[in-house]
């Protein structure tokens, strides 16, 4: 089954659309995605503390893993919630700063990666990687770019050479030979596989990997051994 | 039987490397498609002076599994007269491609409506770009000029909720759905508000992998019905394709 890097549950309030546990558990049907790593659109948009809890709860009724959110509009409080988190026994925070409103040279940003690094979390980072990706280099951080799209595909190719820790989600990789060229360019254990259901055609992802140029290690590493990797969860 | 009526040949300025013909094949064959229709990227993004006569010795050595959408600037009439004049007795081309961003001329403007009352002239079809509003605007603009007949590629991007309007406005309209960062559900949205009759395949090869749009119609269940005027018989018709053996 594939694990998916970029799954989301709540209130989208660009579109008003919304998703709970149940209806993305209920999406990933007949997709082949066993679970992954969920963050609350709450915890982005509205509350982190409460968004959060929501995501561990979901996160644990279905066995998957839960990813905190932070919201960068308010950067002491976030980074009280990456040491929650931390705590707490959760492996990841995602960061959404366009979402937010938040640009990418804001001090924040850095602040709560850096403490996101120290404390051993993986970063989900929203966002064009031409712009998050240069805010983040040189902090030691393991990202994985939910948004990282093909237009933009040699600037990441060209961070990812520089950044050990910068993987890109397979989302919007969706051209004729991204996947191909992300592993050939920085290898296999660069490419995480993120869909995300519900909110995106799924489906598109899902037939892209089925006609993905990769040897049976590679994908075994895309759909499911990098993300267990980052996270430090045994297969 | 898949017909692709959204296709390119030719490098991207992006990092990818697609530019041999061969590339298309192959992907086609990957994903059993019959037929591709492309224009030259060169002609879309740069010149249509040196990039669609580029496009006929590809043609030409591909066989009919390629055939040729002539790319029109809506800025530059003459040229695609000439173009036209030239280039459509090879018997290679099926129809015309006119990118509204790259030629600076929206959907909906006085320059479209002229080059598309060129190109009905011709009796030849068109794959339009769309993006945002503009979809709409095009629609009138195709209601306006007798005969033509046009395709609108990507479903209008972000604005693919327009789909239903725009075709209430003409039946000379088609929509193609290729989008590389496509929201859930909406082919089979669309579908059920404008009918099987006004939607085609198209992929957007060799810029995104077909294998996207594909997923995305998948995800659509379309019913054997369905599927025959979306994947080809549609396209068959308004591009007058030989009906598959």
């Amino acid at each position: 089954m594939i694990l998916d890097c970029d799954l989301l549950i709540g209130r989208d309030i660009a579109t008003g659309a919304r998703l709970d546990g149940d209806a993305l558990a209920g999406a990933l049907t007949g997709l082949g995605i066993g679970g992954g790593l969920v963050t609350s659109l709450r915890s982005l948009l509205f509350d982190a503390p409460s968004g959060n809890d929501e995501a561990r709860s979901v996160a644990a009724a279905f066995g998957w893993q839960a990813a905190a959110g932070v919201d960068l509009r308010d950067p002491l409080t976030a980074l009280d919630e990456v040491a929650r988190a931390a705590s707490l026994g959760v492996r990841a925070v995602r960061l959404a700063p366009d979402r937010q409103g938040v640009p990418a040279t804001a001090p924040g940003l850095r602040a709560v990666a850096r403490t996101a690094a120290s404390a051993g979390l993986v970063l989900l980072v929203e966002g064009d990687v031409r712009v998050i990706g240069p805010a983040l280099a040189g902090l030691g951080v393991t990202a994985v770019f939910v948004d990282a799209h093909f237009y933009h595909l040699g600037d990441f190719v060209l961070l990812a050479r520089d950044e050990p820790g910068f993987h890109a989600s397979t989302r919007l990789l969706g051209d004729v030979d991204g996947w191909e060229v992300v592993v050939a360019s920085v290898g296999a254990e660069r490419l995480v596989f993120g869909s995300r259901p519900g909110w995106f055609e799924a489906a598109a992802v899902v037939d892209r990997l089925a006609a993905a140029g990769l040897g049976a290690s590679e994908r075994a590493l895309v759909v499911g051994g990098n993300l267990r990797r980052l996270l430090g969860v045994a297969a | 039987m898949i017909v692709d009526v959204h296709g390119h040949w030719g490098p991207w300025f992006f990092s990818t490397s697609v530019a041999d013909a061969a590339v298309n094949l192959r992907v086609m064959d990957e994903c059993g498609i019959d037929v591709q229709l492309v224009s030259a990227v060169e002609a879309v993004v740069y010149d249509p002076l040196p990039g669609n006569p580029a496009l006929v010795p590809v043609l030409e050595a591909a066989g009919p599994r390629l055939r040729g959408l002539l790319v029109v600037d809506p800025r530059d009439l003459s040229l695609a007269e000439s173009q036209l004049s030239s280039l459509l007795p090879t018997g290679l081309f099926v129809g015309a491609k006119i990118h509204t961003h790259y030629a600076g001329s929206p959907g909906g403007s006085a320059a479209m409506a002229d080059a598309l009352a060129l190109l009905a002239s011709y009796d030849l079809p068109v794959l339009v770009h769309t993006w945002g509003e503009e979809i709409v605007g095009l629609a009138d603009v195709v209601a306006g000029v007798p005969g033509v007949r046009v395709v609108a590629a990507h479903f209008g991007g972000p604005a693919w909720p327009l789909v239903p309007d725009a075709a209430q406005r003409t039946d000379r309209l088609w929509f193609e759905p290729c989008w590389s960062t496509p929201a859930p559900g909406r082919i089979r949205w669309v579908l059920d508000r404008v009918g099987p009759e006004r939607l085609m395949f198209g992929s957007d090869a060799t810029l995104i992998h077909p294998a996207v749009t594909l997923g995305a119609i998948r995800a659509a269940e379309l019913s054997a019905a369905e599927e025959e005027l979306v994947m080809w018989r549609n396209a068959a018709d308004v591009f007058r394709l030989p009906a598959p053996e």
